[in-house]
C-alpha cells in the first residue's frame, strides 16, 4: 500500500531511470551553456577595456591589464558630455513617448469605428517602412524647422518611431483591463478623461513601467539616428563610441573602455528592472 | 476621441509621414546627390530596380532567409530559454541577467565587437578554431560564412527579446491546466505539446510579425559587420536602398527601392497574421 503513496504520480521515463539526477545536471549544463553564449561577447568587451592600446592584437595571450583605458576615455570631455546628452535624450524619450502613447493606445482599445481604424492601419503601414527610407528626408525636415543638432531634433523622431510599437502594445494592456470600472466611474459623474486617468492607468502601470524600460534601453543604445541628426552640439554615446574605431585610428581599448562604462547604467535599470518588465509584458 | 490621438498624431505627421513622402516623392523624379534635376520621371526608378538582377537575384533572397532563419532561430532559442527561466532553480536570477546582457549593449558596439572576433588574423574564434587544430576560417571575406555570421549577431541580439516576451506570456498562463495534466499523469512534452504551446500562441504570434518586420529592414548590424560584401553578397534591402541613396549618390532610386521593400513587407506581414491568427483558431 505504501508504494502506491510514494511512487511519484508523473512518470519521468527513460532518462530518470538512466540518471536519477540526470534532469537536473541537463538543466544545469544547459543554463551553462546559454549563459556562456549570451555573455561573452561582453565579456570579451570588458576584457579588451582593461588591456593597454596594443594588447587588442592578443586579448587572449597577454598578461598585462591596465585601468588607464578609463581614465583617457574619462578625461575627453566629448565622453562626459555624450554620457550627459545620451542619459537626458533617453530618459525625456521615455517620458514623452509613454505619454502620448498612453493615450493613443486607450483610444484604440476603447473606441470603434472609422477614426481608430484608419488610425490603427495608419500606425501599422509606417511602422513597416524602413528607416533608410525616410532618415535622410528626416535630415532635411529638422534642418528646415531649425531643431537639427539639438535635443528637440532628436527626442521627436525617436518619439515618432516608438509611437506605432507603443499603441500597438498599449492597446494589448488596456484590451486587458475590464472597461465595466471606467463605465462604473463615468456612472458616478467621472468624466471620460477622468476615468481614464483614475481608473484605467493605474490599472496599466505594470505594463507602462515595462515599456518604459525596454524605451530607455532602446534609446541609450540607439545609433542610426544619432548619427544623422546630431553633430558637434550634440554628442551621443553610440556616436562617440563608434567613432573611435574607423579607417585611420583602431583604439579598440579607448571604444571597449567607453562602452563598458556605457553598459554601467544600462546594467542599473536591467537588474532593477527585470522583474517589472516580466511582470507588466503580460499582453 | 480625437483630442487622445492628437499628440501622438501630431509627432507622427511631421516626423515620419513628411520624411516617408519626401521621399515617395524623389523616387518618381530624376533626383540625384549631386545633380538634383528634380524632373518627373515616372516610374522609370522603379522599373530599374525591378529589373536589375543584383536586387532580385540576390538582395530579395537574402532579405527573405534572413528574415526566415533569424526568426525561427531566436524564437526557438527565446522558447527554450523561456521555459528553462519559467522554473525555479538556485542561480535562475544570475541565469536571467545574463541572457538579457544582448539588450543592454548597443547593437553598433555589439557588431564592431564581432567583427572584431570574426577578424581572420586577431579574431579570438579563429584561434580558438587553431587550438583546436581545425584550419582557420576567413569568415568575413566569402559569401556564406559572412551571412553566417551576421546571422548569428542577430540571433544573438534578438533571443533575448523573445524569451522576455515569451517568459511574461509563460507566467501569466493559470497553473490549473497545468495541475489537472499532472494528476492526470501527462509528461513534460505532452504538457508542453498541448496545454503551453496552445496557451502561448497569441504572444507567440504578436512576436513573430513584429520580429519579422525589424528583421525585413535590419541595417545597423549588416552594415557595421559586412557593409554588405563581400562584392555585395550579403546585402539586405536596406543596405541596396542605402548604397544607392549615398554611395551611388542617386537619391531617387534608393526612395524607390525603399518603396518598393516596404510594399512588400506590408503586404508580406499582413499575410502572416493572418495566416498565424488562423492557425491560431484552427488550434481550438
Amino acid at each position: 500500500m505504501t508504494s502506491i503513496a510514494i511512487a511519484p504520480v508523473r512518470a519521468d521515463g527513460f532518462f530518470s531511470a538512466l540518471a536519477p539526477r540526470g534532469k537536473a545536471v541537463l538543466l544545469a549544463l544547459a543554463a551553462l551553456a546559454v549563459c556562456l553564449l549570451f555573455s561573452f561577447p561582453v565579456l570579451w568587451l570588458m576584457l579588451t577595456s582593461l588591456r593597454p592600446g596594443t594588447g587588442v592584437y592578443y586579448v587572449h595571450r597577454g598578461t598585462e591589464f591596465t585601468i588607464d583605458n578609463f581614465h583617457e576615455v574619462l578625461a575627453q570631455e566629448i565622453v562626459l558630455k555624450a554620457l550627459f546628452n545620451s542619459f537626458m535624450i533617453s530618459t525625456l524619450a521615455t517620458v514623452l513617448s509613454l505619454g502620448i502613447t498612453a493615450t493613443s493606445g486607450y483610444m484604440l482599445s476603447r473606441f470603434k469605428g472609422p477614426i481608430p481604424n484608419a488610425w490603427f492601419s495608419s500606425i501599422y503601414i509606417f511602422r513597416c517602412v524602413p528607416y533608410v527610407a525616410w532618415v535622410l528626408p528626416l535630415y532635411f525636415v529638422t534642418q528646415q524647422l531649425h531643431i537639427f543638432d539639438s535635443y528637440w531634433g532628436l527626442l521627436l523622431p525617436h518619439v515618432a518611431v516608438h509611437i506605432c510599437f507603443f499603441s500597438w502594445i498599449m492597446k494589448g494592456f488596456f484590451d486587458g483591463i475590464d472597461p465595466s470600472m471606467e463605465y462604473a466611474a463615468m456612472v458616478d459623474g467621472c468624466s471620460r478623461w477622468g476615468a481614464f486617468w483614475r481608473v484605467a492607468m493605474p490599472a496599466a502601470i505594470p505594463g507602462l513601467t515595462a515599456l518604459a524600460i525596454l524605451c530607455w534601453l532602446y534609446t541609450w543604445n540607439e545609433f542610426l539616428f544619432a548619427l544623422i541628426l546630431t553633430a558637434h552640439e550634440t554628442p551621443i554615446l553610440t556616436v562617440v563610441m563608434a567613432q573611435f574605431v574607423h579607417e585611420l585610428g583602431m583604439e579598440w581599448h579607448l571604444m571597449s573602455a567607453t562602452a563598458v562604462i556605457a553598459l554601467v547604467p544600462a546594467l542599473i535599470v536591467t537588474l532593477f528592472g527585470q522583474r517589472y518588465v516580466i511582470r507588466g509584458l503580460r499582453v | 476621441m480625437l483630442a487622445l490621438i492628437a499628440p501622438a498624431a501630431l509627432v507622427l505627421v511631421l516626423f515620419q509621414i513628411v520624411p516617408i513622402l519626401t521621399g515617395l516623392n524623389a523616387s518618381f523624379r530624376d533626383w540625384t546627390l549631386y545633380d538634383p534635376k528634380r524632373t518627373w520621371v515616372g516610374l522609370a526608378n522603379y522599373m530599374h530596380v525591378l529589373r536589375d538582377s543584383e536586387f532580385l537575384e540576390i538582395v530579395l533572397p537574402n532579405t527573405f532567409g534572413f528574415m526566415i532563419a533569424s526568426v525561427v532561430c531566436s524564437l526557438l532559442l527565446g522558447l527554450l530559454i523561456a521555459l528553462m527561466l519559467n522554473r525555479r532553480f538556485p542561480g535562475r536570477w544570475l541565469v536571467q541577467t545574463l541572457v538579457l546582457l544582448p539588450l543592454m549593449v548597443a547593437p553598433v558596439i555589439a557588431a564592431i565587437m564581432i567583427r572584431w572576433m570574426f577578424n581572420d588574423q586577431f579574431g579570438v574564434v579563429n584561434a580558438v578554431l587553431e587550438a583546436l587544430g581545425i584550419a582557420p576560417i576567413s569568415w568575413l571575406t566569402q559569401r556564406w560564412t559572412a551571412f553566417l555570421v551576421i546571422l548569428l549577431t542577430d540571433v544573438w541580439l534578438w533571443t533575448p527579446w523573445f524569451a522576455l516576451i515569451l517568459l511574461a506570456g509563460l507566467q501569466s498562463l493559470p497553473p490549473e491546466p497545468f495541475e489537472a495534466a499532472q494528476i492526470d499523469a501527462a509528461g513534460a512534452w505532452r504538457t508542453f505539446r498541448y496545454i503551453t504551446l496552445p496557451m502561448l500562441r497569441p504572444v507567440i504570434v504578436v512576436c513573430v510579425v513584429i520580429r519579422s518586420i525589424d528583421a525585413f529592414r535590419t541595417f545597423d548590424i549588416v552594415w557595421t559587420i559586412s557593409g554588405g560584401g563581400p562584392a555585395r553578397a550579403t546585402e539586405l534591402f536596406s543596405i541596396y536602398a542605402y548604397v544607392e541613396s549615398f554611395q551611388f549618390l542617386n537619391l531617387a532610386r534608393g526612395s524607390a527601392a525603399a518603396a518598393i521593400g516596404a510594399v512588400i513587407i506590408v503586404v508580406f506581414a499582413f499575410i502572416l497574421y493572418r495566416l498565424l491568427n488562423r492557425l491560431v483558431e484552427a488550434s481550438r
